[in-house]
């Protein structure tokens, strides 16, 4: 399948929801998609047969966040790659374990490191970082610290 | 042993508190009897069986002249069969299993590592610890018996290492529990570890409490 394909079995059904088709190297296309219009968007990927979720991921752009998701089809033998920009002060986007349930450990992985709330999560709690941790280590504004400032943190949360 | 009868189960006999001199300690349910909660167990044993154990020692110990009859033979008999209890988290394992292997042997020291911290008494951290993982340390280090030891093998465990400024790691396993041998190295040869722990068993040897 290739993006213009891909973009005239999407656009009919997802209409001003979808921003974008493009081409991207490795995969079936780069779909983007305005974050109100997510669950519609993952339903649609999922009809088109894309019914495994490889990867969930989150970049700080400083400005902007961005969330992505990939997704194969084991019929087609591809993937396709989905991403969307998110407000750097409130980043929140639907869940897509409704879709996906393989999305569960990948976006409260994502959470964890880049602070991106999913709403309608069934348990969005830390994964690989001890309950209560205060940070979201990965974001650009997060910056080392001495190891006792840290350890203090961790342990007084 | 038939005699002893235990008319309630464990919870009332803890609850009751009578004086310890009276108090039987409970027999563990026979077959088919309700079996006592590990909790239960727990407590009884923090609230009897520890305090008559340190209470016959303390007094074998004043009876004997604790520094120039006992204690060696304890300190002896420790060294010579410590039980280590590892924390294999990173490459300081692979060095560790190695030193147990046929080149290395480090049975021949009586160091035999155990898979449950009860039967151990030095705690080998050899890798880096995150503070995910931290709390469960401490667990398993307050579960084995007294006296005990801890030998922070390699750099990670000693101070961080690399790590030690990252998000996640502890930087030195020290911040949570007491160390009392450091071995430097990423990760230590099997040479540093024997050395480490010969050098324990020096300490082991000097204790006089």
């Amino acid at each position: 399948m290739e993006a213009e394909e891909l973009s005239r079995a999407l656009a009919p059904a997802l209409g001003d929801r979808l921003t974008a088709v493009e081409p991207f190297p490795g995969t079936a296309g780069r779909v983007r998609f305005r974050p109100d219009g997510a669950l519609d968007v993952f339903r649609r990927i999922h009809e088109l047969g894309f019914t495994h979720l490889s990867t969930v991921g989150g970049i700080d752009w400083v400005d902007h966040r961005e969330v992505f998701y990939v997704a194969w089809s084991d019929a087609l033998k591809q993937y396709v790659f989905l991403s969307t920009d998110l407000p750097a002060d409130s980043p929140h986007i639907e869940s897509a374990t409704s879709v996906w349930p393989s999305a569960d450990w990948h976006e409260r992985e994502t959470w964890e490191f880049v602070g991106i709330t999913f709403d309608h999560h069934p348990d969005l709690r830390h994964l690989l970082m001890p309950d209560g941790y205060a940070f979201h280590p990965l974001l650009r504004s997060f910056k080392l610290h001495e190891p006792e400032e840290l350890e203090v943190k961790v342990r007084h949360v | 042993m038939g005699g002893l009868t235990m008319a309630a189960p464990a919870v009332s006999t803890a609850k009751a508190s009578a004086p310890v001199e009276t108090s039987l300690p409970p027999e563990l349910p026979m077959a088919g009897e309700p079996a006592v909660p590990f909790v239960e167990i727990e407590a009884l044993r923090a609230q009897q069986f520890i305090p008559a154990a340190k209470e016959a020692l303390g007094a074998l110990l004043a009876e004997q002249g604790q520094s120039k009859l006992i204690r060696p033979v304890f300190n002896w008999a420790g060294r010579n069969s410590l039980f280590p209890l590892h924390w294999g988290l990173a490459c300081c394992a692979i060095e560790f299993a190695s030193a147990f292997g046929a080149r290395w042997d480090a049975e021949r020291f009586g160091v035999v590592p155990r898979s449950s911290p009860r039967q151990c008494d030095l705690m080998i951290v050899n890798g880096t610890v995150t503070w995910k993982v931290a709390h469960k340390l401490v667990t398993l280090y307050e579960q084995m018996p007294e006296p005990k030891w801890v030998i922070a093998m390699g750099n990670c465990a000693t101070g961080g290492g690399p790590f030690r400024t990252a998000y996640s790691v502890v930087p030195g396993v020290d911040k949570l529990v007491p160390v009392d041998v450091y071995i430097a190295g990423c990760p230590p040869r099997p040479e540093a570890m024997l050395d480490g722990i010969l050098r324990l068993e020096q300490l082991i040897r000097d204790r006089k409490e």
